[in-house]
């Protein structure tokens, strides 16, 4: 029973979308509505999952004085002190020191850590982009065009032709390239998904369940 | 001069050069042309033909860490709508900060206009669930957000009473980081067929060409350049817009202004690829020598 009624529900929930998009019956798309709904509320405990195992395993790394241990203190102590704001501030966790926090301390320390991105950009291209091949020289070629064509010095050294062939590299190569990307991961998330709703793949079933 | 020393020179020196050249414009803007492109286009011509009994949804769905290339992007798009008196429903799904970001973008703007709240425009707030929230607000956005980002009923509010679902929903444009913006666009236009634009990052643009060129979206504004080209569209169509860009503080925010330094940094990372190139190709020929 443990192993077949995980399996049934899994296999239930994961058809009746599928049945539902084909069939358009009001009492049909009326319990497709439900599942939505469902599926809002299964997803928001997943939250409090993961707050649970941060914990936890911060927990572990300072009664262990692992490496880097006193940082978990100021995890928890950064996470405890956001999570008590925002729990003071009802449904929508806007208490105004939430917010106070958020804009002086976390929307800095984000900005700062992603400005810093720029200078090793310019750093690991001067290292790393070197025209080693053909393909290296292709995809060289094709960055700095791109490059060139999102900045008006681009058009302003090339008469307004770098633009164009920014856009056209852009719009061509890369969409067809792309579009390979997305279809192929598509058809694996969608073989997956039938190997779980089949019942072939039953690993999130946890271990000693099969 | 020791070729193999220049090939492997000192970072720091890069750092320097990447800090002066960013610095340089922030100083004394150079006002460098701009020139939109056909997928800011899109977006700025859809909304151009809305007016007052049109709606559209901005979906804020990015945090801090994309604020730079992202928040001129939220100020230009909201401005047009305002100009144009388009209703304005804006809801948040990205979990690290997408609500404090529209919070801060809605209070900048709509100070600018004369507007009334829960008739002209509404920020839903955040919804937990990514996908599961945006599917269901194609069947009731009421029954999804029942209260407002300030916990204030949704159903006393006129805007939320005449805009039930997407069926009510001319445009769905995504403030996107990650790949919330892909889900408006291979989820929500493809089951219900509402419009849908992005604005993205520049490093996450590439892949939203897909669905641009296959219908999915009807415009894409990439990173800042897409940002600075909205603001040019706007500056040159609306004589309001012109005031308010034209003011020091928002001249200083605008996207336009920030093209600078990034047209300053491209060059000097372009400049430092090439001659990385040029000392390479040196090294390979005195060896060969």
């Amino acid at each position: 029973m443990r192993r077949t009624l995980p399996l049934f529900l899994t296999f239930v929930v994961g058809m009746f979308p599928i049945f539902a998009f084909f069939v358009p019956h009001r009492a049909v798309s009326d319990l497709n509505q439900q599942l939505d709904t469902w599926l809002v509320i299964v997803a928001a405990f997943a939250l409090p999952l993961g707050v649970v195992n941060l914990v936890g395993s911060n927990i572990t790394k300072i009664k262990r004085k692992q490496k880097g241990w006193p940082y978990s203190i100021v995890l928890l102590a950064g996470l405890s002190v956001m999570a008590f704001y925002g729990i003071m501030g009802g449904e929508q966790g806007f208490h105004p020191k939430f917010q106070y926090m958020f804009v002086n301390m976390v929307s800095p320390l984000q900005a700062t850590m992603f400005s810093l991105l720029a200078f090793y950009v310019a750093s690991a291209a001067y290292r790393a982009f070197r025209a080693r091949n053909i393909e290296a020289t292709v995809l060289l070629a094709a960055a700095i065009i791109v490059m060139l064509g999102r900045i008006p010095f681009g058009d302003m050294l090339t008469g307004g032709r770098m633009t164009p062939l920014s856009e056209w590299i852009m719009t061509k190569p890369n969409a067809a390239a792309q579009r390979g990307i997305i279809i192929g991961a598509a058809l694996g998330a969608a073989s997956m998904q039938i190997r779980v709703i089949l019942g072939i793949e039953r690993t999130y079933l946890g271990k000693g369940q099969e | 001069m020791d070729i193999q020393k220049l090939l492997y020179i000192d970072r720091r020196i890069i750092y320097l050069l990447v800090a002066i050249g960013a610095l340089i414009p922030i100083i004394r803007p150079i006002g460098l042309p701009v020139v939109p492109t056909a997928p800011v286009k899109g977006l700025f011509n859809k909304i151009d033909t809305l007016g007052p009994d049109d709606a559209v949804m901005i979906s804020f769905d990015y945090g801090p860490s994309s604020e730079p290339e992202l928040n001129p992007m939220a100020a230009a798009i909201l401005r047009h709508l305002f100009i144009r008196k388009v209703r304005v429903l804006v809801v948040a799904i990205f979990p690290l900060g997408g609500v404090s970001m529209a919070i801060q973008q809605l209070e900048r703007v709509s100070q600018e206009f004369d507007l009334q709240y829960g008739v002209d425009y509404v920020n839903l707030g955040y919804k937990d669930g990514g996908q599961a929230p945006m599917k269901a607000m194609g069947v009731s956005i009421h029954d999804v957000f029942p209260a407002d980002v300030d916990g204030r009923p949704t159903d006393e509010m006129s805007l939320i009473q005449q805009v039930v679902n997407y069926d009510d929903i001319d445009v769905v444009i995504s403030l996107a980081t990650g790949v919330i913006g892909e889900w408006w666009a291979n989820l929500i236009n493809a089951q219900f067929g509402v419009d849908v634009a992005v604005g993205c990052t520049a490093v996450s643009a590439p892949k939203y060409y897909a669905y641009l060129r296959s219908g999915q979206m009807i415009g894409l504004l990439g990173g800042l350049k897409g940002a600075s080209e909205y603001e040019k569209l706007l500056i040159d169509r609306y004589p309001e817009a012109r005031e308010l860009y034209g003011k020091p503080e928002e001249a200083k925010k605008s996207a336009i202004t920030g093209m600078d330094v990034q047209s300053i940094v491209h060059v000097i990372i372009i400049a430092f690829i090439i001659f990385g190139n040029t000392m390479y190709f040196a090294l390979r020929r005195s060896q060969r020598r």
